[in-house]
């Protein structure tokens, strides 16, 4: 026995010979601190009514708000995922804030802007920069300003954005989301595909040190909120030339914004913790809480440790809804927020049967998005009658656009079908549809849901088929099924984002539905420069309503909101687009 | 016996050879790319991608050009960057010059790691809880199996079984989250979720705080949620191979001989009906310390066993690359030493 065990510890041994002869991970912080919070209980007698005395040491909170794995990335030029972004909100902010709830454009690193609309239909903006932000990193001990070779504190500058933007847009940075740059930033596209050697032709210039000017391909409303976009923010060129890629490692990482990224575990947690060099402005506030602490953590574990009474902050997993729901205390901390996505299902129009337009506003129309909500998401998600999602700019709105796009109608259902059929002299045992999405449960319940209800209203039976995810992918976009499933999140809060970059002539999904209107492009082309709320929220509504109803290439089904508990004594905001502005929350206890 | 060994290691060469080329063809075969996404790419992006991932090339190319990377030391006079291109498993320096050996690539998914970085901060946390989980499997499992060999059809025979059965039944998705339920929320000794240790870790594997409650504590819920089901295989399997040797040939002999039951057994029953459980201990080793998916996802767990799965649904080549090999070294070598200690457990047995 005991030889069995030598052989076996020997293996051991012999295993981690890689790993013992791997130098330290040059990624890692010099030092780890570790704060030790020391509450001190003073006794006091005070005869006084008192106010509730104020917490000893440093504010902590601890969210999970990031999904299970690690964060992709740091880098804003590469960030293409909510968790990425969430935290590059935090460390590096935009030219502009776009407001959490409302999403007004509000000042971020520029104070101030002027537009000027060109001749040859492009638009120049000149962004007047704050001058007061300095670079900071965490040295292993506490945030410090990043100095320049003479010692000087480095400020974040117009040159940081200029080079941001353009590495972003450098092939060789391989940036995903370059594309949205290049659709919107004059001279960007053929530096991007690499046509020219140089950025000289990107319309990004540093005036001086706190000017910077950005020319756009259109005069489009939405300009603005593409220039706050996290790809184009500013980057520290020093540390990247010196550290490549890995210039997001802690250790190394450099941010300006309101909070600095103090420890980085791969595969575990991040924490952020309080820039105190962060000046505070009236759309980023100083941070009132100083340390966040943030696990990589599955929905079932979060929720767990958020019942254990680790976490201040978690979502809830869908099993566990209903025992919340009825839970006294976990139903008063039940939060259901809405979240800028839309959940859909779309045509390929080349294919049999749902060529016709009719066939397609049937199934749109059988599908009773309500029950959908009460009975299987139960999120507390909102119907769907159209695709872009009310909140953003220029979506239309169910209170001003009730009777919009199509929504659950089984009579109009049946009528609409009955005609396609009596006019091919079909039945609808005839009918061979099949309806795919990516691999999930979630996606399972909600198609064998809608099954039933063609089924019902209908008579049609639909099969079913699924994918793995990235097999479905390249389905959709090369042959796609008859019908299909997919989800669109924004980038930027304007109706542009969705219904224009989606199903507009050379959309995204424009190869997958396979149609396109002449028309419905006019308008949003129109739709795109109109900046008037109300006229722009009339134009978008006219698109829909030929996206919707006149081809009828998708049925939206409805619009996600966020369902998670928080504990009573954060005070929050609720962020629309994905993302949370830590900042302006705070711990009360 | 060292003429057995280099062959075996000539074999194993062929065997991650083979098995690197089924990989990366599968890989390659399957429809779907690393960076189809939700949100389709256009082209001109596309294209920036693979040419810095090198995907543009020619598929036999992309193989030559990861063996030579993963095989080839590389001799440098300077000193390696922090550049992602520039990480390697060994970096160690002679004198003036520094050599860089085995680089697996970097993660497609994770921008700023390499497959090396993952493999030093992820495979050390596996392998604490891997071996953990081992050891409950052994402590549980053997005694259990010993138990109900010896008493066959007894009390302690069905009630080892029974314990065992359960164990098999039980899969972590369920035991995990009901031991969190208990011990973590309702009861709160225990950490719901989470790992005690931490990079840098000490010699490459262990915690750096030593084997304290600080970091015992995380890890009794998944060990023993890991450990219970392999405890089960091991009782199972020992309690069959020992009812086996107890009705050998040998053993009547030995008992006619005269000897006492304890020699009897100890000495002659229990090492040879150890064989089976030997045999299987190579591959349980090699399966648990590369890294367990569905403990880690539930428990929180920072180890490899989510690459071998995300790595797969993400297409990130380098990583399913690097999780396949890291995952058939383990299995080749584990193989190679239970091969080796049969020798020991039975006499018969020479490998010339």
């Amino acid at each position: 026995m005991r030889k069995l065990f030598v052989t076996l510890s020997l293996l051991i041994a012999l295993s981690m010979v890689f790993a013992a002869c791997a130098p330290q991970p040059a990624a890692e912080p010099e030092t780890i601190t570790v704060v030790e919070t020391q509450i001190v209980e003073v006794e006091k007698v005070v005869e006084v009514e008192v106010e509730p005395e104020a917490p000893v040491g440093p504010k902590i909170a601890r969210l999970g708000l990031l999904g299970p794995g690690d964060i992709p990335t740091l880098d804003p030029a590469l960030a293409s995922d909510t968790s990425s972004v969430q935290i590059i909100m935090e460390t590096h902010p935009g030219l502009i804030r776009q407001h959490e709830e409302t999403n007004a454009i509000d000042p971020g690193m520029a104070e101030s802007w002027d537009v000027v609309n060109n001749d040859d239909g492009t638009a120049t903006y000149t962004f007047n920069l704050r001058q007061d932000v300095p670079w900071v990193r965490y040295d292993g001990f506490e945030v410090v300003q990043v100095t320049d070779e003479e010692g000087n504190v480095r400020m974040v500058n117009a040159n940081d954005f200029e080079y941001g933007i353009k590495r972003m847009l450098d092939p060789a940075t391989a940036s995903d989301y370059a594309y949205v740059s290049v659709f919107a930033l004059a001279g960007s596209g053929p530096f991007n595909a690499g046509e020219v050697e140089t950025a000289d032709d990107v319309m990004v210039k540093a005036v001086d040190d706190f000017t910077l000017e950005i020319t756009f391909n259109d005069a489009a409303v939405y300009n603005i909120a593409i220039a706050g976009m996290w790809i184009h923010s500013a980057t520290p060129q020093w540390i990247i030339e010196e550290r490549g890629d890995r210039w997001t490692e802690p250790g190394f990482h450099q941010g300006y914004g309101p909070y600095a990224v103090k420890e980085w575990v791969h595969d575990s947690y991040i924490v952020l913790t309080e820039n105190p060099f962060w000046p505070g402005t009236d759309s980023i506030p100083k941070p009132k809480i100083q340390e966040v602490y943030l696990p990589f953590l599955d929905a079932i574990p979060a929720f767990a440790e958020y019942e254990a009474g680790n976490l201040d902050l978690a979502a809830v997993p869908l099993d566990d809804l209903d025992r919340v729901k009825a839970d006294p205390v976990l139903s008063e901390e039940l939060n259901i927020n809405p979240v800028q996505c839309t959940y859909y299902y779309g045509f390929n129009t080349l294919k049999e049967h749902v060529s016709d337009v009719r066939v397609r506003r049937a199934l749109s129309y059988a599908v009773d998005r309500q029950s959908l909500i009460d009975n299987v998401t139960k999120g507390g998600q909102e119907p769907a009658q159209w695709f872009s999602r009310p909140g953003l700019f220029g979506a239309p709105t169910a209170e001003k656009y009730p009777d919009l796009g199509i929504g659950y109608d089984p009579e109009a259902a049946t009528a609409e079908l009955q005609s396609y059929l009596d006019e091919n002299g079909l039945t609808v045992a005839d009918l061979d549809l099949t309806l795919m999405f990516n691999t999930s449960s979630g996606h399972q319940k909600i198609a064998e849901a809608i099954q039933q209800m063609w089924k019902d209203v209908l008579g049609v039976d639909v099969k079913l088929s699924n994918q793995e995810w990235k097999v479905y992918l390249v389905t959709i976009q090369e042959d796609a099924p008859q019908i299909w499933r997919l989800g669109w999140c924004s980038d930027y809060a304007h109706a542009n984002n969705f219904i224009k970059e989606v199903f507009g002539s050379g959309g995204h999904e424009a190869s997958a539905t396979n149609i396109e209107s002449e028309e419905m492009d006019a308008i949003l082309a129109q739709a795109a420069m109109e900046s008037d709320p109300d006229k722009a929220m009339e134009l978008y509504a006219q698109a829909e309503q030929i996206m919707i109803y006149d081809i009828a290439e998708i049925i939206p089904i409805y619009f996600y909101t966020g369902v998670g508990v928080t504990k009573p004594y954060v005070d929050r905001t609720f962020g629309v687009g994905g993302q949370q502005y830590l900042e302006k929350w705070d711990i009360t206890k | 016996m060292g003429r057995y060994i280099a062959r075996r290691l000539l074999y194993m060469i062929a065997v991650l050879l083979v098995v690197s080329i089924i990989t990366f063809g599968l890989m390659h075969a399957v429809p779907g790319g690393p960076f189809d996404k939700e949100k389709p790419l256009p082209e001109e992006i596309l294209a920036n991608l693979n040419a810095k991932y090198n995907l543009d090339a020619p598929l036999w190319k992309q193989y030559i050009l990861y063996m030579y990377d993963v095989t080839i030391p590389q001799f440098s006079t300077q000193e390696p960057t922090s550049a992602l291109a520039d990480d390697a498993l060994l970096i160690f320096n002679v004198g003036s010059v520094w050599v860089r050996w085995m680089n697996f690539g970097p993660s497609y998914a994770s921008r700023s790691r390499t497959v090396n970085d993952i493999f030093r901060d992820q495979l050390p946390v596996s392998f604490q809880l891997g071996v953990m989980a081992l050891l409950v499997g052994l402590l549980i499992g053997m005694p259990l199996g010993v138990l109900a060999g010896l008493k066959q059809n007894t009390i302690f025979d069905y009630f080892g079984m029974g314990i065992a059965i359960i164990g098999v039944s039980v899969p972590v998705i369920v035991a995990g989250p009901l031991l969190i339920w208990i011990f973590g929320v309702a009861l709160k000794w225990l950490p719901p979720t989470g790992w005690g240790a931490k990079p840098p870790y000490l010699l490459g594997f262990l915690p750096e705080t030593g084997l304290t409650w600080e970091f015992f504590k995380y890890a009794i819920m998944p060990s023993v949620a890991l450990g219970t089901g392999t405890s089960a295989v091991i009782a199972r399997l020992t309690r069959a191979s020992l009812l086996q040797t107890t009705r050998e040939d040998y053993i009547r002999t030995a008992r006619s001989k005269g000897l006492s039951e304890r020699v009897v057994i100890g000495r002659h029953a229990l090492k040879n009906s150890l064989i089976p459980v030997v045999t299987i201990l190579g591959p349980l080793f090699a399966a648990l310390v590369t890294g367990t998916f569905v403990t880690e996802l539930v428990f929180g767990i920072p180890g490899m066993g989510k690459y071998f799965v995300t790595s797969i649904t993400n297409r990130d080549y380098p990583v399913i690359m690097g999780t396949i090999l890291l995952y058939a070294i383990f299995l080749v070598v584990a193989n190679l030493v239970v091969d080796l200690t049969y020798a020991f457990l039975d006499p018969r047995i020479r490998f010339d």
